[in-house]
């Protein structure tokens, strides 16, 4: 590729012509001291909290902690070249990040410098990273389903448009996977996907991008991420950020989906960044204000009322719980903020349980509301019957004699719970979940061999995309289980099964 | 107080290490000494003194600058020196003031006290401290020009500080506080430079086709 150096004068001379020759005013300070993403600044003295700083090397900085004397600033961005004796410029505006359709299909840092080797964002459009959260008569209740193509989530734990859903568990158990499969089940559905990473490792990340542009779940995803590497500022700030980039689309009616990928890491950026400033520790050396940190950003989340377009942002905040123990400081924070959680458990995931949700302390306060009719008739007393089934299955390891009553219910348990594992990266249409929970509840699986369930269930739906499509359809539009619709199911299952033969 | 100390371009750009609990130390040190000195009238007299003592006689006696600062010197011991030294040449109160700050250790302190003197003063007397840096040094027509038009915008007496700084190219920088007014000629190329580029590179994405062949 060449380029006309005539051309680049040209433009190069515009430039120059257009340049505007007015004395430059600034509020300056000094660097007194520099150190782990943060510096002391004397001077700035009509800096406000939050206000944008800028240092010779041209990072950016926040004010962060306005002190008699000085100014702590957090510095996003490159902190080894500044030195003491810097001139630190105010900027006099807050942090802002671009947003609009073109921060669609990306990998960018929390400033919104781009990570992906695609040139910087084209766009004109902002939004400030930080914002008040909108107000009670903005808002409406959550009544719209986000489906997030699993059958165990949309089943028992129905997550709406503009809920927060907690997903907790310890290391290693999946928690990601279900974020990535609620972002691949939102293609061709509009809604906006933002994965946040925060202090993950920048080869999770990548193998996030991968997945996701292999199941072409990029069209509609913007990354945001601030790795392991990166300096505790911008760890900090990514959420935010990833927030007002979703924002741009919820006030302009549209729906957006935002995964914080953790905020257990951004907590513990967040106490770095405290500790360095000299702010008090509190429990388990958090700042005291770091259950604000965490309410302001997750209250940004909402479903917006009708006159304001009607948008919403869901967010499905991941923590990390360290040996179960959901009672520690940062849990159960962030458990009381959300509409609900979503808990995974190590046991389970080991057992082969996956997605290893336990159904018995997994809630979502939206409840029902976030589901169609007819997922809530058939998935109503599901909850319910695992429970007993999981209470049932620890009596009968006793060994004693059960009447047949029992053993009935039991075998109708095991099969449930194998009907609800789900492999990963294949979300699936609520119709589809439908009739494949509608089988198994309603005792046509009560035949099949345990271990065939799973193959069976694949096999069926397979059967019924391919000869009954137009039922799924029906469903979808109509939404309810109607008498007529139950007998189609019914008399499908059945035609289904006349012709199946269980591989060996 | 026309201008003031003529910086050098070998010393440091910035003031070195500031120790922000000298400065308020300080600050309230200041606000004693200016407090005493307005109710007896000598408010100029004490300011006057205070800047000599710190300016020649403390930053060239470094023997005597150690032994104030120095914990092992008793108080009595600081006092004898100050009484032989100052009880002559310098008012009574400013006298009494640094047997104060003997009494109390903090003698030491005795340039941040003057910085926060003359920060007060000049808040007292509604003057206010502008740092100019120019290319080359100021003659006296442009020196009282410039003072008399800050003078006129900022709506106070202004004092300058003259600093020469060869890498401005031209024009000048003035510091008023914690604000900047930069017109000099490095800073609009910089302005240029960071506007070309930027500009540039919107260009670039926007006509791509048209500037490469």
């Amino acid at each position: 590729m060449k380029f006309s150096s005539d051309e680049i004068a040209s433009v190069l001379q515009q430039e120059i012509e257009n340049f505007d020759s007015k004395i430059d005013v600034r509020e300056v300070g000094t660097v007194l001291e520099v150190g782990d993403g943060i510096a002391r600044v004397y001077g700035l003295s009509g800096v406000m909290a939050g206000e944008m700083v800028e240092f010779p090397n041209g990072a950016i900085g926040l004010a962060f902690n306005l002190e008699e004397n000085s100014v702590g600033v957090i510095i996003l961005g490159d902190y080894l070249t500044i030195k003491e004796g810097d001139e630190v410029k105010a900027l006099g505006t807050l942090l802002s990040v671009p947003a609009g359709d073109a921060v669609v299909g990306r990998v960018l840092d929390p400033l919104g410098n781009p990570l992906d080797g695609k040139g910087p964002v084209q766009t004109d459009s902002t939004r400030p990273v930080e914002i008040i959260a909108t107000g009670v008569a903005e808002r409406q209740p959550v009544t719209e389903p986000m489906q997030t193509g699993i059958k165990a989530i949309d089943a028992m734990t129905p997550i709406g448009r503009g809920q927060r859903e907690l997903i907790i568990g310890d290391r290693k158990t999946g928690k990601t996977a279900i974020a990535i499969d609620a972002i691949l089940n939102q293609k061709g559905k509009g809604v906006k996907c933002f994965y946040i990473a925060i202090g993950q490792k920048d080869s999770s990340v990548a193998s996030v991008v991968d997945v996701l542009e292999k199941y072409g779940a990029m069209e509609y995803t913007t990354v945001i991420t601030a790795g392991a590497s990166s300096p505790a500022p911008l760890q900090y700030m990514a959420p935010y950020a990833g927030t007002a980039m979703a924002e741009y689309f919820m006030f302009g009616g549209g729906h957006a989906l935002v995964v914080y990928d953790d905020l257990s890491k951004q907590a513990t950026a967040y106490r770095q960044m405290s500790l360095l400033m000299r702010r008090p520790p509190g429990r388990e050396a958090f700042p005291g204000d770091v259950f604000y940190c965490h309410s302001r950003l997750l209250e940004r989340s909402s479903k917006l009322s009708d006159e304001l377009g009607g948008g919403s942002i869901t967010s499905l905040p991941i923590i990390e719980t360290l040996e179960g123990e959901v009672s520690a400081y940062i849990p159960t924070n962030v458990i009381s903020i959300t509409d609900g959680q979503i808990y995974v458990q190590p046991d389970l995931f080991f057992s082969g349980v996956r997605p290893a949700m336990n159904p018995g302390i997994s809630v979502s306060r939206v409840g029902g509301a976030a589901q169609i009719k007819a997922m809530k008739k058939v998935a109503g007393g599901l909850r319910l019957d695992l429970a007993a089934f999981r209470a049932l299955e620890a009596f009968a390891q006793l060994g004693t004699d059960l009447d047949p009553a029992t053993q009935a219910q039991l075998d109708r348990g095991y099969r449930m719970v194998e009907l609800l594992k789900q492999p990963q990266y294949q979300p699936l249409s609520v119709a589809e979940q439908v009739v494949s929970l509608y089988a198994g509840t309603k005792g046509f699986l009560d035949d099949v061999e345990i271990k065939q369930v799973q193959q069976w269930e694949k096999d069926f739906l397979q059967f019924v995309n391919d000869k009954h499509g137009g039922l799924l359809t029906e469903m979808t539009e109509s939404g309810a289980l109607s008498d007529e619709i139950v007998e189609k199911i019914e008399s499908v299952i059945a035609d289904f099964k006349a012709g199946y033969k269980p591989a060996e | 107080m026309g201008g003031e100390t003529m910086e050098t371009p070998e010393e440091p750009r910035h003031e070195s290490v500031m120790d922000t609990g000298a400065e308020q130390l300080g600050k309230t040190y200041a606000q004693a000494l200016l407090g005493a000195a307005s109710k007896a009238g000598l408010t100029d007299k004490v300011v006057d003194q205070l800047n000599q003592l710190v300016d020649q006689v403390l930053s060239r006696n470094e023997g005597l600058a150690a032994a104030f600062a120095s914990p092992r010197i008793d108080e009595e011991e600081k006092c004898r020196v100050i009484d032989r030294l100052f009880a002559d040449s310098y008012d009574p109160m400013l006298v009494r003031f640094l047997k104060v700050m003997a009494s109390r250790g903090r003698l030491g302190q005795l340039a941040a006290v003057r910085e926060g003197v003359l920060a007060l003063y000049d808040e007292l007397s509604g003057q206010v401290l502008a740092k100019v840096s120019t290319a080359v040094p100021l003659d006296e027509t442009l020196r009282s020009k410039i003072a008399e038009r800050l003078g006129q915008t900022l709506g106070k007496k202004v004092r300058l500080q003259e600093v020469v700084d060869e890498s401005l190219i031209g024009g000048m920088v003035v510091r008023v506080g914690d604000t900047v007014f930069d017109n000099s000629v490095s800073g609009r190329l910089n302005a240029v430079a960071k506007r070309a580029r930027d500009g540039f590179s919107s260009r670039l994405s926007e006509k791509f086709e048209q500037l490469s062949q």
